[in-house]
């Protein structure tokens, strides 16, 4: 039985959805951070993180190996009953749906101090929500198709960071591991946080045609995530002297103060306007994720009127809170550390469970 | 019916009442003796195929074979009916029917001939080195049109009325070999299930049939060209001809179609593949320029090198609006400008260039009404939506620049991003006979990509697009290596 055939997506916009949930805002600040947690060594925690990454993707692929047509919601209920299977699926569902008002939280909040800082924060949530409905609302080949237009609309983004290279200074990346390798493992919770966003895996899975092809598409979006991050961080460190970069909140954005052309005075700018498109990629697909799974946990087809009540709710939300700075970050914390559970813990968790499962239940399990 | 003559004819008055060019013509059947009538509308048929093709054969030629039609004729193609209904039709439709005392069946002679017009060059789609035949008023012509480029048993027709009462023709080909089934059982089930009184024109007809009637983007390809559409049959898509109208449906199309033209086939392909990239430039151009223009200059004025800056202040000191409403009266002077030209005669229609050439380009940056920068955004979204070799595409660019320039003004850049955003969502989520119409960007398809931005030697595209998913997707070889050196 393939209850999802309808909707299947093909191996581009899995990797793209993938890719997309994964980044978001947290690239502005991820230099400052690793700088802040390990120096100039930072880089190279961005590359343990991307093994995680991988271990945890292919750990879910692997809990999906027997179940191939499951959601997390289908493989829960199926795993623990109706009930039980609450305990963690309604998390999960929370989960998506802060991240989700996170990013556009975030989005809102540079959106805010670079361009607008006159115009009402609901307001801009409300401009946000409206392509959010548009195509979290559809369904997930619609979520892979946006996702990948997304991706080469802004493929070009990160080339332009290479204008700043004459300007770079290669010394300050030297020596590698100089206050040893403590600082590089410290270094791996920031970089984590903000690649934090594979775990859409969770659902995402059994709507991918070629089922074989997963693994294969797993390591490609996150190496094109990791590569993108470590590129940003690199020439950061480069450019910026080791002590000065931890004094920017966001020092991606601050180097790209400093790309001028004679036609253009601020790129940074323009760079950022057309960030928002890939930030945009994230926010909807965690909230389809989000969308789906309200619609699963309330045994539902259409997800979509739940798009539109999770997008209103956020909005009110932002309309009576009017979260700041500070709190988006101290949010961010809590949210992260959620995250770790969804994309690292519950993987290891459920694979083990998985092992005993199929052991007492050889046979029934297809 | 009966076999009366007398009574048949006396029914036949009944029905068409109030109708002066119907004739009905009594003479005797020389091969047989017996008594008949022809009943026809003077104004649907040819005068000349009824006098020397049937009523002369029927008034001198002898005796007849018993197994066909009890009389002689030189009408090729005869039909034979017993229902009222099907005399109505076949009479309404141009045909002559033929009453025979004592026989209880109608015979109906094709005898169709009404005014048309020649053959002329297309109109709206003018081409440098295409054919220079356009389609016509007549759908059988049209087919002809088409058949003569593809003399192939593959390219099927399937012909439906449409409109209880206009009764429209409309046939569908495609090759049947090429194009996909399950497109073609799609567009036949919508077609099939238009219930109207009538179908005027094929642009009437797109409205019944296309998947998102609230979409500013034409989803089908509505031509003039047999060249282009036979290029598209081949491309594995389907043509659909509407009796009474010069233009054609072509499904499926995705956005990258409408940039297409059939010049890019018949010119250099690096010349070719430059204009295309050129008309993807002038997209994006005539959508966001003018809405640029109002952002940087009402919000994100810091964006601007100071000299450029400087020179758009001085320009800007003397217009009393803001730039939203400058920028508005100059874009709807211009499409005011644009749908006058079309309703004026030609002779008349050079005055209104004269009069906005002169009065918008230079009186009113004199007057202080706009800014000389803005004529020139104005001027060159203009020439950028001309580009677009698509006219409804065109069309659905300059509507929407309108809103563009609306959200840019509330919110800057921000607000063209979101623009684009809610753009790119609806172009993904849109779709053309079922089939993705951002296709082959998104879903990608590498294969596609060869006729998309750049047009590739055509020895080199031996593939059909994928995202008509045909049945065959080969269309030749890699030609230059066949021939070999010598």
């Amino acid at each position: 039985m393939k209850k999802y055939a309808k909707n299947e997506i093909s191996l581009m916009q899995f990797i793209f959805i993938i890719n997309g949930a994964q980044v978001g805002t947290g690239i502005m600040s991820l230099s400052g951070e690793l700088a802040a947690s390990s120096g100039t060594d930072g880089w190279m925690s961005l590359i343990i993180g991307w093994l995680l990454n991988l271990v945890a993707c292919l750990l879910i692929i692997q809990v999906f190996k027997r179940f191939p047509d499951d959601t997390v919601y289908d493989l829960l209920k199926r795993l623990f009953g109706k009930w039980l299977s609450l305990l963690v699926v309604i998390p999960i569902t929370l989960y998506f749906t802060i991240f989700c008002c996170l990013v556009q939280i975030k989005a809102m909040l540079y959106i805010k101090a670079w361009f607008l800082p006159q115009t009402p924060d609901y307001l801009i949530m409300f401009l946000f929500a409206i392509p959010t409905y548009m195509v979290a609302g559809k369904g997930l080949r619609i979520l892979g198709r946006y996702n990948e237009l997304v991706f080469y609309l802004t493929a070009w983004m990160p080339f332009t960071l290479l204008f700043v290279l004459k300007e770079c200074h290669w010394l300050h990346l030297l020596p590698l591991f100089k206050d040893g390798i403590m600082p590089v493992i410290r270094g791996v919770e920031p970089s984590i946080y903000s690649i934090l966003g594979f775990e859409v895996l969770w659902i995402i899975y059994p709507f991918l045609k070629y089922k074989e092809k997963a693994t294969q598409g797993v390591i490609i979006a996150n190496s094109i995530t990791i590569l993108a991050y470590i590129m940003a961080t690199i020439i950061c460190f480069a450019f910026f002297s080791p002590d000065e970069i931890t004094s920017y909140h966001q020092p991606l954005l601050s180097l790209l103060k400093m790309i001028e052309f004679s036609f253009l005075e601020r790129f940074d700018m323009i760079f950022l306007a057309f960030f928002l498109f890939v930030v945009s990629s994230s926010w909807i697909s965690f909230m389809f994720m989000a969308a789906f799974g309200v619609s699963q946990m309330v045994r539902k087809q259409d997800h979509s009127p739940y798009v539109a009540i999770i997008a209103v709710l956020i909005i009110v939300m932002v309309f009576v809170i009017h979260p700041s700075w500070n709190q988006a970050n101290e949010w961010q914390k809590w949210s992260s550390r959620m995250g770790i559970g969804v994309a690292y813990a519950l993987p290891l968790l459920l694979w083990a469970y998985v092992q005993v499962y199929i052991r007492f239940h050889k046979g029934d399990t297809r | 019916m009966g076999n009366e003559l007398s009574t048949k004819l006396e029914e036949v008055q009944k029905q068409f009442q109030l109708t002066p060019d119907l004739v009905v013509r009594h003479l005797t059947i020389q091969a047989t003796g017996t008594k008949a009538a022809l009943v026809y509308l003077d104004s649907l048929t040819d005068n000349e195929v009824i006098n020397n093709d049937i009523v002369n054969p029927l008034l001198s030629e002898g005796p007849v074979n018993k197994d066909e039609h009890p009389f002689h004729t030189n009408v090729g193609n005869i039909r034979k009916g017993t229902e009222w209904a099907d005399l109505e039709s076949a009479i309404l439709s141009g045909d002559t029917v033929l009453l025979i005392d004592g026989n209880p069946d109608a015979f109906f002679l094709d005898t169709k001939g009404w005014p048309k017009r020649a053959i002329e060059d297309p109109q709206i789609e003018t081409s440098l080195k295409g054919a220079h035949q356009g389609f016509l008023e007549t759908g059988t012509q049209n087919i002809a049109l088409i058949r003569r480029y593809l003399p192939d048993r593959e390219l099927k027709i399937k012909e439906l009325t449409i409109g209880v009462r206009g009764k429209t023709k409309v046939w569908i080909m495609y090759l049947a070999d090429v194009a996909n089934p399950d497109l073609l059982k799609v567009l036949e089930s919508r077609l099939a299930a238009i219930d109207v009184d009538s179908i005027i024109n094929t642009g009437e007809l797109v409205e019944y049939i296309e998947d998102n009637p609230y979409s500013p983007f034409p989803q089908f390809i509505l031509t003039e060209r047999p060249d282009s559409t036979v290029s598209q049959l081949l491309q594995g898509r389907m043509a659909v001809i509407v009796d009474c109208s010069p233009s054609v449906l072509v499904a499926p199309a995705t956005f990258i179609t409408f940039f297409q033209s059939i010049d890019d086939y018949s010119t250099r392909w690096m010349i070719a593949s430059f204009i295309r990239l050129l008309r993807y430039l002038a997209f994006i151009i005539a959508l966001i320029l003018p809405a640029t223009y109002i952002a940087f200059i009402s919000f994100n004025y810091e964006v601007i090198p100071m000299q450029l800056l400087l020179s758009i202040a001085e320009s800007r000191t003397r217009v009393p609006f803001p730039p939203l409403l400058e920028a508005m009266l100059m874009e709807i002077t211009l499409e005011m400008m644009r749908e006058s030209g079309i309703r004026l005669p030609a002779p008349v229609g050079q005055t209104v260039g004269i009069v906005g050439g002169i009065i918008i380009g230079q009186t009113a940056v004199q007057a202080g009404i706009v800014s000389n920068i803005m004529v020139i955004v104005v001027a060159s979204t203009a020439i950028a939506s001309f580009i677009i070799p698509s006219y409804d595409m065109g069309t659905a660019i300059r509507l929407l620049r309108f809103p563009m320039m609306i959200i840019a003004f509330m919110f800057g850049i921000v607000g063209i991003i979101i623009g684009l955003m809610i753009l790119v969502a609806h172009l993904v989520s849109l779709e053309s006979l079922g089939t993705p119409y951002g296709s082959p960007l998104a879903p990608f398809r590498w294969s596609d990509m060869k006729d998309t931005f750049v047009r590739i030697p055509l020895s080199k595209m031996v593939k059909r697009p994928e995202s008509t998913s045909p049945l065959q997707s080969r269309r030749g070889k890699d030609n230059r290596r066949a021939g070999g050196n010598p």
